[in-house]
């Protein structure tokens, strides 16, 4: 008989708590700092260029080979404004084949490539693959836009 | 035309019995639905918060369109009938598990002079037609042809009429009390002091049965989602569904909510509810009164539902027949004992409110005793260890 009060007051107990469930759409649950979403490449402010010279090491090191990389001459070292000779020209990344392993982030000599940590590396689905393959801007967007705190091992 | 018919009136207009009659049956059924609607809403939200869940958000403002939503799903649902089916027994299964629910209403004063009829044995009717729907679950049950919904059926038929008897035990014992079998005069004799307080054993055997009854969580082997897959529901959707479970179940529960208000909290009578101050405004009153007590019970019902695990059939058949069969009889007599001496008005309900609980007590001792009893097994193996030595 006390067991079934008691019952009765655990359950109230647990109405009187604050729910846990977040609405997720509306509501996001925050993202870990090392959460590891998909790659994307950082910005430098102080020069106003990517970090990326375009060195082929995360490409080469891609295990599925989801990464295009070209080089090109930097235009800003030439004015003297920059020490990158060789910067960024293109660069595709294959979200759809991306296994998401982080090498490319380890191999990175430049710390330019880092894994996204906010939650626009997970809401991603669309209707066509051809989207999810991102280039250059695209990949910069968010590094530009908000100074991102990027984790780094 | 009897006089109480030309006292009502619906709004205070003359009208023919049978329209009169008519109009009273449109408004319970029109305020039945829409009390059914926002009961399961209110079950989802309760029971959500109770699992430390929201409960639905989504449609509409905190998903209070939820349940019309899904009622609107539910109705342009295809209607499926198993093509093993017993056709008419099918087909008519749900309508006989629901309308004597609705039938329990029509008996039920909701304020002073306000229901569809008063009946002079209302208590009667409503104990007898009750016990209808069961023979609606075993008809749907037989006539889908599978092998759960039949089990669903009998388990069914099994708890409810064994539930019957203490439900009527224990209104019995308030009618006795007060001395008559009309609901409106069960309530108008609570003016001072509701019968929860002379009858505690009653009000929580009618809980109790009530709850098996309509059989909600610790009483629900007939439904048991789990095991039977939904009872003698498994082959129903769309509208039959939608009619047997939802409508039936929770008006059930509302019927039941309002008939326990009425037999044990007081219904609009008790605390001064017919009061001359409240002047013309007394039906409002009484309004608030007896939908707050029955919004009481109803969500002391869902708290006890969400709150206990499902029972053994053997269990709930021995809870039933051993425990409260015996206690609901015992305080029909001791009723019995006490009235037909007629003691004075005072000591009448001392003694009425000693008994009964002093019932409690012993009540709550036998079913100590129960849970203190060794189990099957141990019994077993006590009794033989000379033959599992031998083993």
């Amino acid at each position: 008989m006390i067991g079934v009060l008691r019952s009765l007051g655990a359950t109230m107990s647990t109405m009187m708590r604050k729910p846990v469930t977040i609405q997720y759409p509306t509501e996001h649950r925050k993202v870990a700092d090392r959460d590891r979403a998909f790659p994307i490449l950082l910005w430098d402010f102080q020069i106003d260029e990517p970090f990326c010279t375009g060195c082929h090491a995360c490409e080469r090191a891609c295990p599925v080979e989801c990464m295009t990389v070209t080089m090109k001459d930097n235009p800003k070292a030439a004015d003297g404004d920059s020490k990158r000779r060789k910067i960024i020209d293109e660069f595709y990344i294959d979200y759809g084949r991306c296994m998401r392993c982080n090498i490319c982030v380890e191999v990175c000599n430049f710390e330019a490539i880092a894994m996204n940590n906010t939650w626009s590396g997970h809401e991603l689905s669309s209707l066509d693959r051809k989207d999810l393959v991102l280039d250059l801007d695209q990949l910069l967007t968010l590094s530009k836009g908000e100074r991102i705190e990027p984790w780094l091992p | 035309m009897p006089t109480f018919l030309a006292e009502w009136g619906v709004f205070g207009v003359d009208m023919n019995v049978w329209l009169d009659a008519f109009v009273r049956l449109q408004i319970i059924v029109i305020v039945m639905t829409l009390v059914v609607l926002s009961l399961i809403y209110v079950e989802r939200k309760f029971v959500g918060r109770i699992q430390m869940r929201l409960g639905p958000m989504r449609t509409g403002p905190y998903g209070t369109l939820q349940t019309a939503a899904d009622a609107l799903k539910l109705l342009t649902k295809e209607d499926l009938r198993p093509a093993t089916a017993d056709r008419w027994l099918f087909e008519l299964a749900p309508y006989v598990a629901f309308v004597p629910v609705f039938m329990t209403l029509m008996a039920l004063p909701f304020m002073e002079g306000w229901g569809v009829r008063s009946l002079d044995l209302g208590l009667f009717y409503i104990v007898a037609i009750s016990g209808v729907p069961t023979i609606g679950y075993l008809m749907a049950g037989w006539a889908s042809d599978n092998k759960y919904a039949l089990l669903g059926a009998v388990r069914s038929a099994a708890q409810l009429i064994s539930y019957e008897i203490p439900l009527i035990l224990a209104a019995l014992a308030v009618a006795m009390v007060a001395g008559t079998l009309n609901l409106t005069g069960i309530v108008r004799s609570q003016d001072a002091v509701p019968y929860v307080l002379l009858q505690p054993l009653p009000f929580l055997i009618l809980l109790t049965a009530t709850l098996a009854e309509l059989s909600r969580r610790p009483f629900d082997i007939p439904i048991g989602e789990s095991e039977l897959v939904g009872g003698p529901w498994v082959e129903f959707s769309g509208i039959r569904w939608s009619i047997m479970f939802a409508l039936g179940e929770y008006a059930g529960l509302f019927g039941f909510a309002v008939l326990g208000a009425l037999l044990f909290l007081g219904g609009w009578e008790w605390p001064y509810g017919t009061a001359s101050f409240w002047g013309s405004f007394d039906w409002l009153y009484q309004l608030v009164l007896i939908s707050t007590k029955a919004m009481l019970l109803i969500l002391g019902m869902m708290w006890i539902s969400a709150t206990f695990p499902r029972l053994r059939i053997d269990q709930l058949m021995a809870f039933c027949w051993k425990i409260l069969l015996p206690f609901g009889f015992l305080q029909v007599m001791i009723n019995g004992i006490v009235l037909v001496y007629e003691p004075p008005d005072g000591l009448r309900e001392l003694i009425l409110f000693a008994t009964s609980s002093a019932l409690v007590l012993a009540m709550g001792y036998v079913i100590y005793l129960a849970t203190k009893q060794p189990s099957r097994a141990e019994r077993l193996a006590a009794a033989a260890p000379a033959r599992s030595a031998a083993l």
